[in-house]
């Protein structure tokens, strides 16, 4: 019954979320200021995001909402305003070694597509599998003779401790502990800058 | 939604990886070059997921939970690059990658 449509929409929504994706990515490269980029990238990964849905993976799609457009780039966001001097707009889009830059990816995309065109894609039917339960059951296959992938998530969790404790360290003023001078010296240059 | 073609979503996910890849390269801004590498890797997701409609069974799940730790790689990323980028524009004023080029010398 929805079938027909379903087989006319797929592609349709497919082709305006990858037009989004190609636009924005596009704007990335051309924006003047770090919050157009960053405002770029974030319709660049809604977009994906839906292309994620659209190939039966809801839950990398919510993930990608989440944690990429919602808590990383809410980082650079902040980080962008935190650091945002006048000087900001100032630094000059390109140089002379861009021309040079832009044109290694640019060989290697040609490359990509020119091998895409030669593999096989196709795809089998049976393999829409990325709704949660599935995808948690091979997550949390604590078996023997499993996949193992409960190790890398346990190590995921180290990795992200890890990493907080050393953007902690670097981005502090100074290793000593906050005594009353430094954190004198610290308010002064804050009312200076 | 079956029958989005699978060479159409590579050939999407390449053509991002270039993009971000030529961010990396051309632009000057420190902003822009890590925002680069995060849109290289939303690229490579999007590889995974598509490859992961080619394969059989159990097998296609691979290409649904890679992305997952990807993800949570990148978080980590973006977490410690900033707070270097932070670390290292305090005493430059400056965001152009080219200020940081002392290590050279």
């Amino acid at each position: 019954m929805l079938h027909s449509l379903d087989a006319f929409l797929g592609p349709a929504y497919f082709y305006l979320f990858a037009l989004a994706a190609l636009l924005c990515g596009g704007g990335l490269f051309i924006s003047r200021h770090p919050i157009n980029a960053a405002v770029n990238l974030i319709g660049v990964m809604l977009a994906l995001a839906g292309i994620y849905v659209l190939m039966g993976s809801p839950f990398l799609g919510v993930l990608q909402v989440l944690v990429y457009a919602g808590a990383i780039m809410m980082l650079v966001v902040f980080v962008i305003m935190v650091l945002n001097q006048a000087t900001d707009h100032q630094v000059p889009r390109f140089d002379g070694y861009s021309a040079i830059g832009a044109l290694i990816p640019v060989v290697l995309g040609l490359s990509l597509l020119r091998t895409l065109q030669h593999s096989p894609h196709t795809q089998d039917a049976g393999a829409v599998r990325g709704e949660v339960k599935p995808m948690a059951a091979q997550l949390f296959d604590l078996s023997a003779n499993g996949p193992g992938y409960y190790l890398l998530f346990e190590l995921i969790g180290v990795l992200l401790l890890v990493a907080v404790v050393a953007a902690v360290l670097l981005a502090k003023r100074s290793l000593d502990t906050e005594t009353p001078e430094n954190s004198d010296v610290a308010h002064k240059e804050d009312h200076h800058g | 939604m079956g029958n989005v073609d699978l060479l159409q979503v590579q050939g999407l996910a390449a053509v991002l990886f270039c993009l971000g890849f030529a961010v990396v390269l051309a632009r000057r801004n420190i902003f822009l070059v890590l925002m680069g590498v995060e849109l290289m890797l939303n690229a490579v997701n999007l590889s995974f997921v598509s490859f992961s409609r080619q394969l059989v069974g159990n097998a296609s799940l691979t290409g649904h939970l890679v992305p997952l730790f990807t993800i949570a790689i990148a978080a980590a990323e973006a977490c410690v690059g900033l707070a270097m980028v932070i670390c290292i524009t305090r005493g430059k004023d400056s965001v152009d990658s080219d200020a940081f080029s002392e290590m050279k010398e």
